[in-house]
């Protein structure tokens, strides 16, 4: 199953260094949106259907946290797979994340890291486990 | 200077340019490194147990191809995203950095990272020195990296 992944961050760099990392990851995308901040990926929600959300907490706008709560309140994206990306460490912060039911990626991030939190976000079976891999477990980070 | 505070702030930037940007960085800079002359500055400002800003100078030519090689790129990106990719790497070696100086539990808030104009103060209050200093060699250039901390942690 191709994944249709919206990526939500502020900073262009790091939304093509996102979508790079997808790339090499090895899991099947469909179609790839970005959005700059909360607003602009509430209405890439709106015109489109997504599978995954990647999203970064500190945007202006409307930032990570309150962009996950509205994502939730609305009966047509409640069940959406989202993973947070973000340079936060603080374990109080990951785990207030965590507790609205995200996935949480640390940057920087292997393909192999990015992969491994899609499949447990979206619940898709990893094919890749019988076949040859694209990607090793050492591989680049981003 | 607080040794321990820089020892953190080299091993936070060292880390980021190495596996965000795949460059090589090194403590010990040959002359070309040492005297390379600025390019460009970013910085983050930040609060939580320590309130203060990180500085990220860039030296000889390295942000190009720094922001290059974060993006995937052969050549290096407009000026617009070769600042963004300086934010970045700022934000990343501060989000890093700060909750191995006060703890993992800690919280702080990042603001925006952003580029500084020339002749912009390093930091807002004059004649504060910065609690830690580090440069990486990178390339044919370097970063200086300046921490400022208000009430920093003592030795």
């Amino acid at each position: 199953m191709a994944l249709n992944v919206l990526v939500v961050d502020d900073s262009a760099v790091m939304r093509a260094i996102v979508i790079k990392t997808l790339h090499l990851s090895g899991v099947a995308l469909g179609q790839i949106y970005e959005a700059k901040d909360g607003e602009e990926a509430l209405r890439v929600l709106d015109e489109n259907w997504v599978d995954l959300a990647l999203i970064d907490i500190n945007m202006p706008v409307l930032d990570g946290m309150d962009l996950i709560d509205r994502v939730r309140q609305n009966p047509e994206t409640s069940d959406l797979s989202i993973i947070v990306v973000s340079t936060e460490s603080s374990e109080t912060r990951i785990e207030n994340v965590q507790r609205k039911g995200v996935a949480f990626v640390h940057k920087p991030f292997t393909p192999e890291t990015l992969r491994q939190a899609i499949l447990r976000a979206t619940g898709v079976i990893d094919e890749r486990q019988d076949s040859k891999s694209p990607v090793s477990g050492g591989g680049f980070d981003f | 200077m607080n040794d321990k505070i820089a020892k953190a702030l080299y091993r936070a930037a060292a880390l980021t340019f190495e596996e965000l940007g795949f460059m090589f960085p090194s403590s010990d800079l040959d002359p070309l490194q040492k005297y390379a002359s600025v390019d460009a500055l970013g910085c983050v400002d930040f609060e939580g147990p320590y309130t203060g800003r990180l500085v990220v100078r860039m030296c000889g030519g390295v942000l190009p191809v720094l922001a290059a090689n974060m993006m995937g790129e052969l050549e290096p990106p407009e000026q617009r995203l070769q600042r963004d990719a300086l934010g970045e790497v700022a934000n990343i070696i501060c989000g890093n950095l700060l909750p191995s100086l006060a703890g993992a539990k800690e919280v702080f808030q990042l603001k925006t990272p952003r580029a500084m104009a020339a002749g912009e103060p390093l930091f807002p209050v004059p004649g504060t020195k910065p609690t830690a200093e580090v440069q990486v060699g990178l390339e044919e250039g370097r970063a200086d990296l300046l921490l400022f901390l208000i009430d920093a942690p003592q030795e």
